[in-house]
């Protein structure tokens, strides 16, 4: 069986814009990779929670299911209400409680993890163990030695993993790329990430005994336990650091996502990581709601700074007129976050970064000229999650790359949380210098719910 | 620096940033502050104990910084120890133990293994024991592995694969599914 050998960025340009160039369907084996599904054998797919997310995730594979690429066969939820919805949303596919059962069936080809952020690492590597190729939301993982086990998982078991950071997908992240890849304000030394603040459970109740329909050890799963309080779930989990990581790590997984992708840094990391930032004042969300992030790299020297700062002092965004309004272009409808990069000839700003991704205008009109380097174009984060299935292609979002961006957003949170600067190994992936901080890189799980 | 009285006093305020600024200013005052904090913790005042609680974790996240003097350290985790020791709530205890697992050393293992044996904390006491580096933890683990005659030996054995030590004989039961489910599929 093919193996997915580390395929440098220039390479995988090259190579992928030629792949890109042939239909999307073809005749079955002939982008196959040994052993490999063909380009029109049908992927089943089972889900693996089914939140908000997850039926967005559903809702994104409509195309791939219309055009007979894919079938949902299985859905899973620790929440039965929820996972009877899911088992009326998708008819005839399996309802599971337990994910275990469904990674066990051998007619499922891969699964899409849209779990909370604390399951993330645990169900990848037990995806990948039991060979199903794995779509996994953002961030990749909780710790570092989380994101490590997952990418040997994948690399060892052969997997295609297409971590849920789409903003590289988009069709102006595209333009993004383009137009930073050939230069276009010079030479970058600054990425500066804004966004709004983490919200404040500012009003707590006490723990209680979990609803029925929830299965709250299950729900709980590697995190130590703990008395159910109403204010972990659902989609509220994002606001504590063990389940989610507030704001750096629920949108920083995309906006440093593009900018790990536009500047082809994917695969390096900074040297120190300092972080500060403002404690919610009461409840039992923990991440911060206002945090400053600065993250300086070397070899190339630049900087990326992550800023959740109190809404009247984020940057205007663009008002685009009616008439632009064609062709894929669309007004900007979440202009509370996204990046302005910093070159030597000037500067440009994006907004967005995940399924809505907004270039400035300069950005849109700039014309390549002749010459110019041409950057891959991704006919969809799902599209790409399959031909990366079907080939052995590394996808546009792969663990490697998804790890790297999380690890940006767990070092910002301990570099808050122990108050101090960390000095970060990339070669290694460890920090150093720092045994409290070093203990943190990992974090016993229960058993059985473990790496 | 805070000291310690006014720490306590504006750590009960009744206003959240009074006790905000207090919990964030607690790191100096250290261990001595640890056990008046853990009652209040344990408290009716649930806003006065998640405040106290954060207090706790500044006090740990100080002595842990690289360059705090090894007598601050030393004197926390004694402290927390000592807390541990003395029983109370299984969810203070529970805290205590994570406490530890992040500045503690090999002198903390004595006292923490016989937790392996308590059913309210032994899964808490594994992981954190998991956690600290050195071979003392490792023969706590080992050592609570031949005791236990349970369940729980695959919880031991779990940690024992994770400092890198074979469990022949007990396979790891993470990919068994266990939670069946009620819910029906639905027809084409």
């Amino acid at each position: 069986m093919k193996q997915f050998p580390r395929v440098p960025r220039r390479t995988f340009l090259k190579t992928t814009r030629a792949a890109l160039a042939a239909p999307l369907l073809i005749p079955s084996g002939v982008l196959a990779a040994q052993g490999r599904k063909g380009a029109n054998d049908r992927i089943a797919i089972g889900h693996i929670g089914w939140g908000g997310r997850s039926r967005g995730l559903f809702r994104e594979l409509a195309a791939l299911r219309e055009q007979g690429a894919a079938v949902s066969v299985a859905v899973c939820d620790v929440d039965e209400t929820r996972l009877a919805q899911g088992a009326k949303e998708i008819p005839g596919a399996t309802p599971y409680r337990d994910y275990r059962y469904l990674l066990q069936r051998k007619d499922i080809d891969a699964v899409v993890i849209g779990t909370p952020d604390h399951w993330h690492g645990v169900q990848v590597v037990h995806a990948a163990e039991c060979g199903k190729h794995i779509y996994v939301e953002k961030p990749a993982c909780c710790t570092i030695e989380e994101g490590k086990a997952m990418i040997a998982a994948g690399t060892r078991h052969k997997v295609a993993i297409q971590v849920g950071s789409q903003g590289r997908s988009q069709p102006e992240a595209y333009l993004m790329h383009r137009f930073l890849a050939n230069g276009a304000i010079g030479k970058v030394s600054h990425v500066e990430c804004f966004h709004y603040p983490s919200p404040v459970d500012d009003q707590p109740v006490p723990d209680s005994d979990p609803p029925p329909a929830l299965d709250w050890d299950l729900w709980l799963g590697p995190l130590r336990w703990r008395p159910y309080n109403p204010k972990y779930l659902h989609g509220v989990f994002r606001w504590l650091l063990e389940s989610g990581g507030g704001q750096i790590r629920d949108r920083g997984a995309h906006v440093m996502s593009c900018a790990m992708w536009w500047m082809g840094q994917d695969g390096t990391g900074p040297v120190t990581v300092e972080a500060t930032g403002t404690p919610p004042p009461l409840g039992l969300w923990d991440s911060a709601v206002l945090m400053r992030v600065t993250y300086t790299f070397r070899n190339p020297d630049w900087t990326m700074t992550w800023t959740q700062m109190p809404n009247e002092q984020l940057p205007a965004a663009e008002t685009r007129a009616e008439e632009e309004l064609k062709d894929g272009i669309t007004k900007i409808t979440r202009p509370g976050y996204g990046a302005i990069y910093h070159g030597e000839n000037g500067r440009c700003m994006h907004w967005g970064g995940d399924g809505g991704t907004w270039a400035e205008r300069k950005v849109r009109d700039w014309k390549p000229p002749a010459g110019a380097q041409e950057v891959y174009k991704s006919p969809g984060h799902m599209e790409d999650w399959f031909h990366g299935i079907r080939t052995g292609r590394k996808t546009i979002m792969n663990i490697e790359a998804g790890v790297g961006v999380a690890n940006l957003t767990i070092l910002g949170n301990l570099s808050y949380i122990l108050g101090r600067k960390l000095q970060w190994d990339q070669q290694k992936m460890e920090i150093v210098g720092d045994e409290e901080a070093r203990r943190l890189m990992s974090r016993p799980q229960r058993y059985p719910y473990s790496l | 620096m805070a000291s310690l009285d006014s720490l306590l006093e504006n750590i009960k305020s009744n206003r959240p940033d009074v006790r905000t600024a207090a919990w964030l200013g607690a790191g100096e005052v250290g261990a001595p502050a640890l056990p008046p904090l853990a009652e209040l913790v344990a408290g009716a005042e649930r806003e006065v104990g998640r405040a106290a609680l954060r207090a706790m974790w500044k006090i740990v996240r100080h002595v842990g910084h690289p360059a705090a003097p090894e007598a601050q350290k030393t004197a926390v985790v004694s402290g927390l120890l000592d807390l541990l020791s003395a029983g109370g709530s299984a969810l203070v205890r529970r805290e205590l133990l994570w406490m530890l697992s992040e500045i503690a050393g090999e002198e903390s293992v004595d006292r923490i293994a016989p937790l392996l044996k308590n059913p309210d904390l032994r899964e808490d006491a594994r992981m954190v024991l998991d956690r600290i580096p050195g071979p003392k933890s490792l023969a706590a683990l080992q050592t609570a592995l031949r005791q236990t005659a349970d369940d729980f030996k695959h919880n031991l054995a779990q940690s024992l694969r994770h400092r890198g030590v074979p469990v022949p004989g007990l396979p790891d039961r993470k990919l068994v599914p266990t939670r069946q489910t009620e819910v029906k599929a639905t027809s084409t």
